[in-house]
């Protein structure tokens, strides 16, 4: 009866492992996932290890949750509507995977494997536990302590401010083939550029704020044009000032249609020594007077907060 | 019977995770496939805990160091999935092929 | 007689069901409003359960079918591991409030499967809000748990009713239930943590469900109600202990004032927005449980 169970949870599991990678979207993989790693701990709790099989299922449904927020970062096809299939090297993986597995069961069915099953009535709960903070309490520890150095770790990582500048400074997309032209966004107006964007919007203020409110407004269209992430709500009013609002809606719009690609040929290339100026010097322009850096600080404070 | 039957799956999740792990080009997916690996070890060692080893408790000690190993590589995972996104706009392995030169 | 016990338990959760539905028509009488009557939640099902179901453009069916299952799933097992007298409970598990913390990560896993299956957008825009708050959320329901399993040095819930003999643990850890009632704001979509529905985004993750599948999730959302107040008075209420009455009788007295405590706050805090929100989690709670666990700890030794 308990095998029985056993040989359908281990089915169940192993089907929806092989479902991870051959659904159309990410949500449903890594929920594949969590039911594989949910039949796991079922043969954990059938196989008397009441406490590992359910904190499993409790850390992946956390886990998988994670991986669910991430893809919304990073996945194009989060919905699963269209077919979605990136692979590489895609036979030499087939065998490798089929050699694992008959490698691996080949040793499971060829060695002689012991027979000693947990006595009826243990308390394996207290047993760990008193394993946990009695004679492995060192193993124990050393968890602890690298689960510390993750968490550091990763926030340093995924941290965008560093020591030598942001960590998006200067990135460019990839090429669509090797050494191909960068894909994706303009490197001068990509969302990941909020530095130098920032930049560039206080740079506007400062060269053109004096100028008729047309021409502002189509700096203010050029701004929130490349703006992809969460500073278009600053920048168009707050870099502008008292003009703001009726010419951040009127002027916003047709600026992205009709001067958008004009500003980016124009204004592109010769703006940028200017907006490396201005990225890299923050510190020496923080005197109130110098009005479009003041403003491209706060700029770049916003984006921190934002990402 | 059961300790084989336990094992048998073990290695097909490792060998699916396997195959996953390498021919994945998402930085997402390919996390997946380490983790399915992962899975299968994890499936493997409570099977040996409860059938090989009398109910020793280090088994079970085994099985949390492996649940901290998965929580590690998530979280350092995802932490240079964000660094490499930041530094190339990249979500793919093709993406980092200057790391061969 | 384990057949026996799970009947008794299914039928306290239907009129446990029914009397969150009740509470929630009762409390717009706080604010001046016109409370209802106790039938009124009966006829609102009914008249649920006639309307048609809408459908949406390439939907995922099978989750959006069995989300509501899902959700009434784990609320009736997390109810499982609640001892309904000393000593007694539909499972006896030796790792009771490590199940119920498993139910409470897979209800966030489900409302977000809930928003996602209609492929619409005020439902994915709720799930994914209520991924983000729901994750910091199971942290300081960790704490707070693993706080109440300390006096009685194990992670059994009737371990840890039995331990309540002396004094409960309302009492030797006042931050523990105020902590928990985050943690069940969260679990059963109310008030201030309800970042999956709300008006402001049209229902969210129920702004495109009707009929049966409304209800479904709507009874689903109390039976999580009724599951968490059950073990939220067993840990920190003593459960079934008490005098003079049966042990099922204090504890079902016990449930509904967590509950009637649950909709109170529910309808009493104001929302914020999500990010504000997140801060308050993650800056205030989180440390804040964990101070909890460590006075806990101190006060346990």
């Amino acid at each position: 009866m308990t095998d029985l169970a056993i040989i359908l949870l281990a089915l169940f599991g192993v089907w929806t492992g092989w479902r991870v990678f051959r659904v159309d979207s990410m949500v449903r993989a890594s929920f594949a996932l969590m039911l594989s790693f949910i039949a796991t701990a079922g043969i954990g709790l059938l196989l008397s290890a009441p406490y590992i099989g359910v904190a499993t299922v409790f850390m992946m449904a956390v886990e998988m949750l994670v991986m669910a927020i991430f893809m919304v970062m990073f996945m194009m096809n989060p919905a699963g509507l269209n077919p979605m299939s990136m692979v590489h090297q895609h036979r030499l993986s087939i065998g490798a995977g089929v050699v694992a597995f008959a490698g691996l069961g080949a040793a499971v069915l060829l060695s002689d494997l012991p027979d000693s099953p947990v006595a009826p009535g243990t308390d394996v709960v207290a047993q760990l536990g008193f394993e946990l903070l009695g004679p492995s309490m060192l193993i124990f520890e050393t968890a602890g302590v690298t689960l510390l150095a993750t968490m550091l770790g990763a926030v340093i990582l995924s941290s965008r401010q560093g020591r030598f500048g942001m960590a998006d400074h200067g990135s460019r997309p990839p090429g669509l083939e090797p050494g191909g032209a960068p894909a994706g966004r303009r490197p001068e107006k990509g969302g990941g550029h909020g530095h130098g964007h920032g930049g560039h919007g206080g740079h506007g203020d400062g060269g053109h704020g004096r100028a008729s409110d047309d021409h502002g407004g189509e700096h203010r269209g050029h701004m929130s044009d490349g703006d992809h992430e969460g500073h278009a709500g600053y920048s168009p009013d707050g870099a502008m000032g008292a003009p703001g609002p009726e010419h951040g809606a009127t002027h916003r719009t047709p600026a992205k249609s009709e001067h958008g690609g004009e500003h980016r040929t124009a204004h592109g290339p010769g703006h940028a020594p200017q907006d490396q100026k201005a990225a890299d010097a923050p510190q020496e322009d923080a005197a109130p007077n110098a009005d479009p850096h003041a403003h491209h600080r706060k700029g770049t404070g916003h984006d921190g907060d934002d990402t | 019977m059961t300790l084989i039957i336990v094992l048998l799956a073990a290695s097909a999740l490792f060998g699916i995770g396997l195959y996953g792990a390498l021919s994945q080009q998402s930085f997402v997916m390919l996390m997946m496939g380490l983790e399915l690996m992962l899975n299968g070890a994890l499936l493997a060692i409570i099977g040996f805990w409860s059938r090989g080893l009398g109910g020793m408790p280090e088994g079970q000690l085994l099985a949390i160091i492996v649940m901290a190993v998965m929580a590690i590589e998530m979280a350092i995972g995802f932490a240079l999935v964000v660094a490499l996104y930041r530094k190339r706009q990249a979500d793919v392995t093709e993406a980092i092929g200057t790391l061969k030169r | 007689m384990s057949v026996l016990l799970a009947a008794g338990v299914l039928v306290a959760l239907a009129l446990g069901i029914w009397l969150g539905a009740w509470f929630d028509r009762l409390a717009p009488a706080l604010e001046g409003g016109r409370a209802a009557g106790p039938m009124a939640p009966l006829r609102d099902w009914a008249a649920l359960l006639i309307r048609d179901q809408a459908e949406t453009e390439a939907p995922d069916r099978m989750n959006r079918l069995l989300a509501p299952a899902w959700y009434l799933a784990l609320a009736a097992i997390g109810l499982s591991v609640v001892p309904v007298a000393e000593g007694l409970a539909l499972w006896h598990s030796p790792v009771g409030i490590v199940v119920w913390g498993s139910c409470e990560a897979l209800i966030v896993i489900t409302v977000f499967l809930h928003g996602w299956s209609p492929n619409a957008p005020f439902p994915l825009i709720g799930a994914y809000r209520y991924a983000a708050i729901g994750l910091p959320v199971m942290l300081p329901s960790m704490f707070v748990l693993i706080a109440a399993a300390l006096p009685a040095e194990s992670l059994s819930l009737i371990a840890i009713v039995d331990s309540q003999r002396d004094s409960w643990n309302l009492v030797r850890q006042p931050l523990g239930l105020p902590l928990f009632l985050v943690v069940g704001l969260t679990l059963t979509l109310r008030g201030p943590l309800d970042f999956a529905g709300g008006v402001d985004i049209a229902g969210g993750t129920s702004a495109e469900e009707s009929g049966a599948g409304l209800f479904l999730w709507q009874v689903a959302r109390l039976a999580t109600l009724v599951a968490f107040s059950a073990l939220a008075a067993a840990v920190f209420l003593g459960g079934p202990l008490g005098p003079l009455l049966p042990g099922p009788v204090w504890l079902a007295l016990k449930t509904a004032l967590v509950m009637a405590l649950t909709v109170l706050a529910g309808r009493l805090i104001a929302r914020t927005t999500p990010s504000r929100m997140l801060h308050v989690l993650w800056v205030w709670l989180l440390p804040l449980s964990f101070a909890h666990l460590a006075v806990s700890g101190m006060v346990a030794l």
